[in-house]
């Protein structure tokens, strides 16, 4: 509906408004949305910030500027190459961004644009420095193109963009971003490479940035070096959060918004008047607000504050284009403090208040779930009979510590493995060595008969090695069933081109990974739950989700890191139930755990470290009973004559 | 020779000057995990203050170069509380991941519009407070503002240091860094030492601006490749570590001053940002600083 009516608006605009700097600016608004589409996979699903992305558009138009001005390169040739190397340029900018994230990345970027700037402007020999390069309209079999059949090619571009773009951010690919960005270690160990998303999510993000680069070149005419400025990408950056993050109409929201502004502005007479009702507006409303009790007078103070000295400044206010800038910063801190989700997001927030289930996703496959089908075989082989994982004679040092010294472990094929000691002595440094986010200071570690202990956490995790985490590390601002379905994403043999080109292989994929999600949630019962963020859960079911998350990985050896720690007596039961459950499926176990009812009820054999090596291995019972398992519990001698009794011993978990 | 020797003693006048500033950002960042992305715009203020109260542009002069530094670093402070309060505090408070960014590169864009519209967009001269003749050191023409840089930047940084050190409340600030909640349990006001940290910061920079601006021209837009390359200086030293910002700092000044003269003063920016680059894509703890450890 929205989206034919959008369609159709672009069809009729320049019949209905023909005139050309308003057609000129409706073509700048659809190009600057091709580029926040890609700023927003960056900064919306990936979470980083991109001070870079004035430089990339930059690239874009000058690869196309260049290529017409020194070899005559047609559109049809010149569009493509702008995209293809505003993306190599994106792969490069990447490189930092997988070893350091936050204000490091941002001011990384930052450096970035400000070298291309300075590129653009020094290298003469090819982008002709300050004095710019004109380049016409592009021209089709022997017919330049006017004003309005441009607009026409610019909007077909957008509408394909941000097709490919909507499909592609709700396909697995939208959702290992994001994975990525609520947790990275989780991701990985989630079989998807944090490494190569990332790097992807950066050069699409160019490749579109260089599209709209391209198009900007033939729709200005000219381009000159001081464009692709500071200013523009901070322009790029409010637009994206003013919008709203992480939807497609956002952008265009924005993008709207930030070409439209300096217009505006021009005004000082509209602007007078926009600053007078704001005033009014933040009067009524803080006064609506303390009449309510919702806010003290503290809180109003600063935003009313800000709106009348708003007020007053534009009427003293003679010359507003001096004081652009500051009003754009003005308007910068507004958004990042009282519209953080962006208009859309505002907008949605009304409407899930007014009709609450309006927004909803309808949960079909629910009714399709089925438990039997949560239990897929995975595509790999297991040869090994007896020892499934054989950690030998593992060492890991931090600096003079040695969280583990010399750890023979041997894992067999399925039992439940019970992996008990004190604190600090050394379990959940041996899960991070065995599921390859430390690499052993020395040791090996072989899994189904291959040496394991030098690959990355994705790759183990694809072999067949999945874990849940001490303290949960979940993918917060996703649903349950998404959460899912990053440990599904696996079975997407899919690539871009499907997912772009929505094909029968996607769609099946896509279909199947979702019944078998359901069917996940259905099993660690939280199927009532599907469509809840996994950070609104409470803590026990986010527990369970991480264990349902981790069999979608179709496991062979599942490491649990404490999954009992903070739930209920009945919760712990049902807990119980379903490692069992697990463990008939032929999956094997490891079990981390601090409730020692919980270990020697369930497990077949119990290892026990302290101080980084293992003091004794062998049945509960015996383990119950051994002098040196009771020492390191109690300290001294405490124990000569004791035995462990359950569950009276239990050390607070870390 | 004599010109190799003469640009590696403007690298180093320039470089501790980025030093200066890079401590700046260590010191906000060590007790608040953020820094100020107008740092160059606090500098930019600082000099334009100072050149206001010592120089004829505002109708002056008004006090002389020595007496204006404390004025400089004292408006510093404030403008560093005014950065703290509105951009730092609300954002860190909404646990808005790049709130904080955002709205520090805001406050920057209108602090230096803010300077436009009352200093103008050209570039001033500062006088110089001491004489521009240059005397020689092995044959090379050294002047004796670029000594004072030096001297004063190392002062600076000292000061600092021994505040940390000696005193009880340098002792607040090193608590806050090594651990925010538990200084907070053992009665530290940690939201004041942000704030305090934030205030020094600015100072520092001010301080720098009122520094520096004798030496080249003052104005507007002074201050925003100088905070960008300071901030190359602190990730190439190490966002953790003194030391590694006077090194970083001298590396980058002598860089650029090289290139700027033996190859193009247009590219004199390139050195330190690809070395910024390089090192976040190698080392992104920078050259003294210590890799942590992620715990799981």
């Amino acid at each position: 509906m929205i989206a034919v009516a959008g369609i159709a608006a672009l069809a009729l605009f320049p019949i209905l408004i023909p005139n050309p700097y308003y057609i000129h600016l409706a073509e700048t608004i659809l190009i600057y949305a091709i580029l926040l589409f890609g700023l927003d996979i960056v900064v919306g699903y990936t979470g980083e910030v991109s001070l870079g992305h004035a430089g990339l558009f930059g690239i874009g138009s000058y690869t196309a500027g260049v290529l017409f001005f020194k070899m005559g390169v047609p559109f049809a040739l010149a569009v493509p190459a702008s995209i293809a190397v505003a993306a190599i340029f994106g792969a490069l900018l990447a490189l930092p961004a997988l070893r350091v994230t936050g204000p490091y990345l941002a001011m990384v970027t930052l450096a970035f644009g400000t070298i291309i700037g300075i590129l653009i402007n020094e290298m003469t020999f090819l982008t002709e420095g300050p004095l710019g390069i004109k380049v016409p309209k592009p021209s089709f079999f022997a017919h330049k193109l006017n004003e309005v059949e441009y607009f026409y090619l610019v909007a077909v571009l957008m509408v394909l963009a941000l097709i490919v773009v909507n499909r592609l951010l709700k396909s697995h690919f939208g959702r290992a971003f994001q994975a990525l960005r609520a947790s990275p270690v989780a991701c990985d160990c989630m079989g998807v490479s944090v490494y190569r998303y990332k790097v992807f999510a950066f050069v699409f993000s160019a490749g579109l940035a260089g599209l709209a680069g391209s198009l900007y070149t033939y729709s200005e005419e000219y381009i000159s070096p001081n464009t692709y400025n500071f200013e523009l990408t901070i322009l790029f950056l409010l637009a994206v959060i003013m919008g709203g993050r992480k939807t497609r109409s956002g952008p265009l929201v924005g993008a709207a918004i930030v070409v439209m502004l300096p217009s505006l502005l021009s005004d000082i007479e509209l602007f007078r008047q926009i600053a007078y009702t704001a005033a009014a507006i933040g009067m009524v409303a803080s006064l609506w607000l303390l009449a309510k009790k919702r806010k003290t007078i503290r809180e109003v103070a600063v935003p009313l504050g800000a709106t009348v000295a708003m007020a007053v400044f534009s009427y003293k206010l003679e010359n507003i284009i001096d004081w652009r800038l500051t009003i754009f910063g003005l308007m910068t801190l507004f958004v990042v403090y009282y519209l953080q989700d962006g208009i859309i997001g505002f907008l949605r927030g009304l409407i899930d208040k007014i009709w609450p289930n309006a927004l909803r996703k309808h949960d079909e496959y629910r009714e399709k779930a089925d438990e039997a089908l949560a239990w897929e075989k995975a595509d790999y082989l297991i040869n090994a009979s007896g020892d499934l994982l054989h950690a030998n004679q593992v060492l890991m040092q931090f600096g003079g510590l040695k969280a583990l010294n010399q750890v023979d472990l041997k894992i067999v094929k399925g039992t439940i493995h019970g992996l008990i000691g004190p604190n600090g002595s050394g379990k959940s440094t041996m899960m991070n060595v065995l599921t390859g986010i430390y690499k052993p200071t020395a040791g090996a570690v072989e899994f189904n008969g291959e040496v394991i202990s030098n690959l990355t956490p994705s790759t183990i995790a694809l072999g067949g090695i999945a874990r849940t985490f001490q303290n949960v590390q979940l993918f917060g601002e996703m649903t349950a069933t998404e959460n899912v379905l990053v440990g599904l994403h696996h079975t997407f043999k899919s690539n871009v081109l499907d997912v772009m080109l929505n094909t029968k292989r996607y769609q099946a994929e896509e279909h199947h990974a979702r019944i078998r999600a359901a069917s996940i949630l259905q099993f660690v019962g939280l199927a009532d739950m599907a469509n809840d963020e996994a950070r609104n859960l409470p803590y026990g079911k986010q527990r369970l989700l991480e264990i349902g998350r981790a069999l979608g990985l179709s496991p062979r050896l599942l490491l649990l890191d404490e999954p009992a720690a903070g739930l209920t007596a009945p919760d712990i039961k049902e807990l119980v139930a379903i490692i069992r459950k697990i463990r008939e499926h032929g999956i094997t176990l490891i079990l981390i755990e601090h409730h020692m009812d919980v270990v020697m009820s369930i497990s077949d054999i119990v290892t026990v470290l302290d101080f980084g090596q293992k003091i004794a291995e062998g049945k509960p019972a015996d383990i119950q009973s051994n002098r040196k398992v009771i020492e390191a519990y109690l300290g001294g001698d405490a124990g000569s004559e004791g035995h462990i009794k359950s569950p009276a011993m239990t050390p607070n978990p870390a | 020779m004599d010109i190799f020797l003469q640009l590696t003693f403007s690298g180093i006048a320039l470089g501790m000057i980025y030093a200066v500033i890079a401590f700046g950002y260590q010191l906000t960042f060590a007790t608040s995990g953020t820094l100020n992305f107008g740092q160059g715009e606090a500098l930019m203020l600082g000099a334009l203050v100072g050149l206001s109260l010592t120089g004829n542009v505002m109708g002056g002069p008004y006090i002389n170069y020595w007496l204006m530094i404390p004025l400089v670093m004292l408006f510093g402070a404030l403008q560093g509380v005014v950065v703290e309060r509105i951009g730092v505090q609300p954002a860190v408070k909404t646990k808005n991941e790049f709130g904080w960014i955002m709205s520090t590169i805001a406050l920057a864009i209108i602090f230096k519009n803010v300077a436009e519209n009352i200093w103008g967009k050209d570039d001033l001269t500062f006088p110089s407070p001491v004489s521009a003749a240059p005397f020689k050191i092995f044959g090379a023409n050294v002047q004796i503002m670029q000594v004072i840089v030096v001297l004063g930047a190392l002062a600076m940084m000292l000061a600092v240091e021994m505040f940390n050190r000696k005193s009880i409340y340098g002792k607040a600030v090193v608590a806050t860094a090594n651990d925010s909640d538990a200084a907070g349990l053992m009665g530290i006001n940690t939201g004041q030492v942000v704030t305090f940290s934030y205030a020094l910061s600015s100072a520092t920079a001010a301080f720098a601006g009122v520094l520096v601006a004798p030496l080249t021209l003052t104005g507007s837009t002074m201050g925003t490749a100088l905070g960008l390359k300071a901030f190359a200086v602190a990730i190439i030293g190490g966002l953790t570590s003194g030391v590694g910002a006077i090194v970083g700092g001298l590396i980058l000044g002598v860089a650029e001053t090289l290139t700027g003269y033996y190859i193009s003063t247009g590219y004199k920016e390139v050195p330190g940002l690809l070395l910024l680059l390089l090192v976040l894509a190698i080392k992104p703890s920078g050259l003294f600083g210590k890799t942590t450890i992620k715990k799981v």
